[in-house]
Order: structure tokens, then sequence, then C-alpha cells
């Protein structure tokens, strides 16, 4: 074991505080003694260690600190994007699962599904077949902007002119179902529901639509039923059928 | 180690010691989610990572402070497999079972996992060193803390009242005694060279 002089010795070669010969001498004994060497490495080493561990006390701190609000800060915020970073792939299964829940819940409950759960309204674009009409794009505007009042007046404006516009029909009675007006928009919707068009089962789907908004569940169980495998809302169509 | 070039992922060092936030963010951003991903998938959850990230980046950053630390391999790389090595050490302390230790972590065969191993040696030293500093009587962490932080031995004894001969000695003597204390400890004898 170390004398306590030693530790003296060490101090003051490492504080430069010996005379050349006093020195000259330590450096002597340390290529010697195998104990004294090793003894004054670890030495050497902790002093090294408390320097540093005082010397930047502060700083350790002041970064400690940081990291544990940045880190915080991360965690908190990946808790919260996994929650709204969807990737569109998901959307579909999202979609599905949320309509899955709400098909549990009304088998469980016994209630019936409700008309918003499922009149999601594809945004309007009349303008972009390269008519910059003003009307249209008001038209458009009021209508995506969910301001259906507005929408449906201008729509009614633009049939005034054009009154073979089936597309524009279609959204004006999509207009009158989300303002209320039953009786208008399903005769319109029947009307196209009854003419061959693009629109046609669009139309009838809309209708049955108008019908559950309605809480008309029978008129509107029937109405699905009609609409064909190979049409664009025969899925949407099935899922509210299996809901009622 | 100073013949090999510097890898330009040193900027992430740098950040870490001068405390720079925007870089520390970037190495939660670009390095984190592997590794909450590893160890939630070895019997741990999002707080163990969150936990280790942290441990890690106050070693790196004591480390650079202290060796003028230089990266010569990806900082990816090298981040990971510290964490991964202190996870390690963390299930070893809790649980009893044998826990299989990486093999890239002990196959010293590219710059990354000589660092990673560097490091892991410089932490468990200082982690012995203030485990026995603690240990050492309250005169002897008193004396230490001012002859280390107020650079004069002269004021140093002017604040305890005692004679500058006095705190020299007993300087050497504490500093002394922590030595003995970590040549002592059977930790030390495992780890040392």
């Amino acid at each position: 074991m170390m004398k306590e002089e030693e530790f003296t010795f060490f101090e003051a070669y490492l504080s430069e505080e010996l005379s050349e010969e006093e020195r000259l001498s330590f450096e002597n004994r340390l290529k010697k003694e195998d104990e004294l060497s090793e003894a004054f490495n670890n030495y050497k080493e902790l002093y090294g260690f408390l320097e540093h561990k005082f010397t930047t006390e502060k700083a350790t701190e002041a970064f400690t600190k940081n990291l544990n609000e940045i880190s915080e800060g991360y965690f908190a915020n990946k808790k919260k994007t996994k929650v709204i970073k969807f990737r569109p792939w998901q959307y579909a299964a999202a979609a599905s699962v949320v309509l899955f829940l709400g098909i549990t819940m009304f088998n469980n409950f016994g209630m019936n599904p409700v008309y918003s759960d499922f009149a999601v309204h594809e945004a309007l674009s009349l303008t972009e077949r390269g008519n910059l009409n003003q009307l249209y794009l008001n038209a458009e505007q009021a209508f995506n902007s969910n301001d259906y009042k507005q929408a449906e007046q201008l729509f009614s404006e633009i049939l005034v002119a054009n009154p073979n516009l089936v597309e524009v029909e279609l959204y004006k009675a999509i207009s009158l179902i989300e303002i209320n007006q039953f009786t208008s928009a399903d005769k319109i919707l029947l009307d196209i529901s009854n003419q061959n068009s693009a629109y046609k089962f669009t139309a009838k789907w809309y209708l049955a639509l108008s019908k559950l908004k309605q809480k008309k569940y029978d008129d509107c169980e029937l109405l699905l039923k009609e609409i064909p495998g190979d049409t664009d809302v025969y899925e949407l169509a099935q899922e509210l059928l299996s809901a009622l | 180690m100073n013949d090999k070039k510097t890898h330009c992922d040193q900027l992430y060092i740098v950040g870490l010691l001068n405390n720079d936030s925007i870089i520390v963010k970037e190495i939660y951003e670009k390095f984190a989610p592997k590794v909450i991903h590893y160890i939630s998938r070895n019997s741990g959850n999002e707080h163990d990572a969150n936990d280790i990230i942290q441990e890690v980046l106050i070693t790196i950053y004591h480390q650079a402070q202290k060796n003028n630390f230089k990266l010569t391999c990806p900082f990816d790389a090298y981040f990971f497999l510290l964490c991964k090595r202190m996870w390690f050490n963390v299930l070893k302390k809790t649980s009893k079972k044998e826990v299989t230790i990486n093999e890239e972590i002990l196959s010293i065969n590219d710059d990354a996992s000589l660092l990673a191993f560097e490091t892991i040696e410089f932490d468990e030293r200082q982690q012995l060193f203030e485990e026995m500093f603690q240990k050492l009587g309250k005169a002897c962490k008193d004396l230490l803390k001012a002859s280390f932080t107020i650079k004069s031995l002269q004021e140093v004894a002017d604040k305890l009242g005692v004679s500058y001969g006095y705190v020299r000695k007993k300087k050497s003597l504490c500093v002394g005694k922590l030595t003995k204390l970590v040549q002592g400890s059977p930790v030390f004898k495992k780890i040392k060279n």
C-alpha cells in the first residue's frame, strides 16, 4: 500500500512544484517501481477525472437539462404524430375499421346508422373542364366549402341556362339533402336514377342517403339493394346495408 | 486512431459538445427511431429507450469533452452500438436471465465497434470513479470540490480558514484516498487493462 507522503509527492510533481533534482529522482523511481508507477498513473487519472468533473459541472448540468427537454419534446411529439400521421394506404383500412366499429356499435346498441357517417361528397370541380365561368367557380367554391344553401342557389342559376347538366343537377340535389329539403332533392334524384347517364347509380345512392337522413330505413334499404355490383358506389351501399 | 480520417458526422459530436439544440433534435429525429424499435423488441419499451438514449448522449458528451474525441465512423453505427450495449447492461442488472452479449460489440473489426468499445470503457471507468468519490467523507469531498473549482489553493485555504500547506496536503491525501478506493474495487480489477 502506498504511504501518505507518496501522494503528497504525486501532487507536488503534477503541480510542477518539485526541484529539478527531485523531479528526476521521482521519474527514475517510476521506471523501477511498478507499484509506485501504477499508483501514480491511477492518481493522475483520478486527478484528471476530478478536474473534469468540477470544471465542467455547470456545462454538464446545462447540457443534461437541455437534453431532457428535447427528449421529452421528442417523445411527446412522437405520441401525437402516431395518431395523426397516417400513410395513404392506411386510409382505406382505417376507414373500414371505423366503419366496422360503427357497425358493431349499431348492432350492440340497436342504433341505426346516420347520414353523416356515409355522406362523404367528392369535391366538385366544374371548372376543371376549361369552364372558367365565374358562376361555376362560385358554385363550386360554395359546395366545396360546405355552404350548401348558397351552392344550391348557384346550381339553380346554372341550370336555368343549361338545363341538361346532369352533374350540376346531382350536386344541386346533394345540396338540398344537406339543407333538409328532401322533397325537391328526392324528385331530382329519382329523375336522374331513372335516366341512363353516368350518374344513374350515384343518384340512387344519394336517394338512399336522403331516405337515411329522413330515417326512412325501409326505403333506404330497398334503394341500396338496387345498386348493382359493378358500380362505384356498390361497396358503400353494401356497407350501409349491413349497418342497417 | 489519429491517422484515421474524421468522419463528416463529427458535426454531431461538435453539436453535442456545444449543447446545440438543433443538432440534438436532429439526432433524435434521425437516430432515435431505430433504438426505440430495437429496445421495444428486446424486452423493453419506449420509456426504456428514452432513458438509454439520454444516457448514451451524456456519455458521448463526456467523452468528447475530455479526450478530444474524433469520430471515424458514421454516427448512426456508433450511437446504435452504444445504445445496444447500455441496454444489455440494464437487462443484465435487472434480470437473472443470461443475456447474450451481441457479438458485434465484442469483435473489434471496424471503426464503429472500436470507438463504441472505447467509449464504453471510458464510461465504465467514469462511473466507478464517481461511485468511489461518493464514498469519500464530506470533508474530502468539499475540499476536492473547492480546490478543483477555485484554481488557486491559497484562495481555497482562505475560504476554508486553513493554511495553504494544509489544503495542499489534504488535497493530495484525498485524491490518494480516492486512488486507494478505486484500486481496491473489484470492478476496477476487472476493467483495468
